[in-house]
């Protein structure tokens, strides 16, 4: 079986870095991986305990959980430390490091990095004392809608998260322009290319929240708002949400892209065709957003068939990533061996905990897709809608694709920044693969349970409504809790070994770095993101400014703040 | 810049399968008549006295043909004191029932088990959905979305007989 023939026009560089980093960039690049992880400490055993606390079986035998009492708490500190303290540290601080190395300088601004570091992690000591101190009334979990309202701090420390991360995507924007005025006639490397797309993104999708946080949410909070508008602001919120996940989905791509293809052995196959991908993310990421507001009442049929669309189309690069990084995974087979049609999958590095835990994201990831493009069917959405399939869906893609890519990360960068070596190998292979099995189990009992009609962030445990085949699927899922949680057990074991107690010394030629791009065809212009933002915009107009103005008001009234909240949050 | 051969084929693969999800999409409105929800309505959930939620219940319209006005609040299904709480309703078999409801504090979600109706239920949106009942049994209306600590045990019963 003949293997893929790599394009003529691919010169592979395959240059380590060499750039020895400054103490202080180092010190700070740590800092953002710590702070990820003490966040991410925070909401990586909620998950376990609230499969525990959702099975009646489990209930049943273990009546009282330990960790937390109130199950709402759980929800709410796992989506919030996970999805938006966790991965906007873990994103910043690794871009500043694949910025740095790439373009082999220090990032614009050291003040300004510390100050972003700063802001976000006051942001991330707020929410953390009121989701410990008031487990009741900051129950809104990640979503936070009104008119359901927390206390105030809540929203001001995801202000800060966000200021934060504004100036850190402002620090990687200008060291970019200025490698660029030293080069004009260069393509940047993939690697910057790609997180330049990933803040562009991150900065046009953060205005929606950043609105509805500052004008709608906050003053309701302090009491300066007796109005709010909660369809409105759902609205605001999921113009931010769906490009979140590909805020978080890029990182793994930059992975996938630039740096599995040299740890597994093999070439990308395509440097310009990644390039044209990252580029459809710039445009169609974040027109997307009303496809979780399928079930709204206030958004019309059209304007959701139009975002369907546009949902469909915003799974092309993520199939084109699939083509593209598969053929480079193939040809890292073929190097090592595979001969046949259907060895290759298996000739793979998967005794490198490196590689075997972005593989094992990948093949969540296969499920995590396929799921969604059901979600994204406007019909089809409704048999599942706001069931325990979404949650299966987003744990196979954030759950399986990102955060295992994100862990495969941490087992180079961790070592690369302490200067030690990981601390077990071992360790970490059996931690991806306990991941692996239990997301794959999670994802499958969820998303049945979800077609039996249980509903997602529930107490389910308690319901009278729950079926039989519901509370079996429940169980399972109870089951892949407890793998689950074996595998953050060890993921934490190896985190702290890693930093206090491994002694060796990093080993050379681990950080999987390339200072020069291989791409010598895509055009120069790929690089004007005048082009691109302003195809972002035109369809932003088309997409959501139906939308926006009916949801303003449904009969071109614009009463906007005519609605009271009629209830803090509702707890008794 | 060049697309290779194989590439151009994998793309075009991935066309034909957006288009089906996209006639799909298509052939789900036009064929099966599965509708989603769009505006109705925008009332103050402060005064649902002075709107047909004032009398929340079930009004038989025509044969086999119901209107249902429900209220959801924290944490039950209003559908009048008829039906009680949680809130029964009764249908004979065949009927096409069209639901109006409403919330009147929280979000709420409304799902009626193994149908196709599932809505999001906004305060001052009313939010409308028909589903026609054929085949004997008792389907549960749960709610969907998150609405504080009773969330767990808001839900109502449908019985078609």
């Amino acid at each position: 079986m003949a293997s893929v023939t790599l394009p003529q026009t691919f010169e592979a560089p395959a240059t380590p870095t060499t750039l020895k980093l400054a103490k202080r960039e180092q010190m700070m690049i740590g800092a953002h991986i710590i702070a990820a992880l003490i966040a991410l400490m925070f909401g990586i055993f909620m998950g376990p305990f609230q499969t525990f606390h959702r099975s009646p079986t489990f209930v049943q035998y273990f009546p009282t959980i330990p960790i937390f009492t109130f199950y709402y708490q759980a929800v709410t500190a796992h989506g919030v430390m996970n999805a938006l303290f966790f991965t906007t540290f873990f994103i910043i601080g690794f871009s500043y490091f694949v910025t740095e190395r790439t373009l082999q300088r220090p990032i614009k601004s050291t003040a300004m990095g510390w100050a972003a570091f700063v802001a976000m992690a006051v942001g991330l000591g707020m929410m953390l004392f009121v989701l410990l101190t008031m487990p009741q009334q900051s129950a809104v979990l990640y979503t936070f809608y009104p008119p359901m309202i927390a206390p105030a701090l809540f929203y001001i420390g995801l202000v800060l998260l966000a200021l934060g991360s504004w100036l850190a995507s402002a620090n990687i924007f200008l060291t970019y322009r200025d490698w660029k005025r030293e080069h004009p006639n260069e393509r940047v490397p993939l690697a910057v290319f790609a997180l330049i797309v990933n803040f562009i993104v991150w900065c046009v999708a953060t205005i929606g929240v950043a609105i509805e946080i500052v004008f709608m949410l906050l003053p309701a909070s302090l009491g300066i708002l007796k109005v709010t508008d909660p369809q409105l602001a759902r609205t605001l919120f999921w113009f931010f949400g769906h490009p979140l996940v590909y805020f978080w989905l890029l990182p793994a791509y930059v992975s996938w892209y630039t740096m599995l293809p040299r740890q597994a052995g093999g070439k990308l196959f395509s440097e310009p065709l990644a390039r044209v991908a990252f580029i459809l993310f710039v445009v169609f990421s974040v027109p997307v957003g009303v496809h979780h507001q399928f079930s709204d009442p206030g958004i019309s049929a059209s304007s959701k068939g139009v975002q369907t669309l546009l949902t469909l189309i915003v799974s092309i690069p993520s199939f084109m990533t699939a083509f593209n990084v598969g053929a480079a995974l193939e040809n890292a087979a073929r190097n090592r061996g595979a001969k046949t049609l259907f060895d290759w999958p298996f000739k793979q590095k998967w005794n490198d905990p490196v590689v075997a835990a972005q593989l094992s994201g990948m093949l969540l990831f296969i499920a995590g897709g396929f799921s969604g493009l059901i979600n994204a069917s406007a019909q089809l959405n409704a048999t599942i809608h706001n069931t325990s399939w979404v949650p299966a869906h987003f744990h196979q893609t954030l759950g399986g694709a990102v955060m295992l890519t994100y862990i495969g990360i941490l087992y180079w960068l961790l070592p690369a920044i302490r200067g030690r070596a990981l601390f077990s190998k071992n360790m970490a292979l059996a931690q991806v693969f306990t991941w692996l099995i239990g997301m794959t189990l999670f994802g499958l009992a969820m998303g049945e349970a979800g077609l039996q009609g249980v509903p997602r962030r529930a107490l389910t445990s308690q319901s009278p409504y729950l079926s039989p085949a519901g509370a079996f699927w429940l169980d399972v899922t109870a089951v892949s809790g407890v793998i689950l949680l074996i595998s953050s057990i060890l993921l934490y074991a190896n985190i702290i070994g890693t930093l206090f107690f491994s002694r060796r010394p990093m080993p050379e030629g681990e950080v999987p770095i390339e200072t020069v791009s291989g791409d010598r065809t895509s055009p120069l212009w790929f690089e004007r993101w005048g082009i691109w933002l302003g195809l972002l915009g035109i369809l932003l107009l088309i997409a959501y400014g139906p939308v926006i103005a009916e949801v303003l008001d449904f009969q071109l009234g614009w009463n906007i703040l005519r609605y009271m909240p009629t209830s803090n949050a509702p707890m008794p | 810049m060049e697309i290779n051969k194989l590439e151009r084929y994998w793309l075009i693969a991935v066309g034909i399968t957006l288009g089906a999800f996209v006639a799909a999409t298509i052939v789900a409105v036009t064929v099966f008549g599965i509708r989603l929800p769009a505006p109705v309505e925008r009332i103050d959930p402060q005064r649902l006295d002075q709107t047909i939620f004032a009398k929340p219940g079930v009004r038989k319209i025509a044969d086999n043909r119901y209107e249902a006005v429900i209220v959801a609040k924290s944490w039950a299904f209003d559908a009048g004191p008829e039906a009680g709480n949680p809130a029964v309703l009764r249908f004979p078999r065949g009927s096409q029932v069209t639901f109006y409801v409403t919330s009147k504090d929280v979000m709420h979600g409304f799902q009626i088990e193994k149908h196709t109706l599932n809505l999001e239920l906004v305060p001052g949106q009313v939010a409308r959905a028909s589903a026609t009942f054929n085949r004997p049994g008792t389907y549960h209306i749960i709610c969907n979305h998150y609405c504080g600590a009773g969330h767990q045990v808001m839900y109502g019963v449908i019985i078609v007989e």
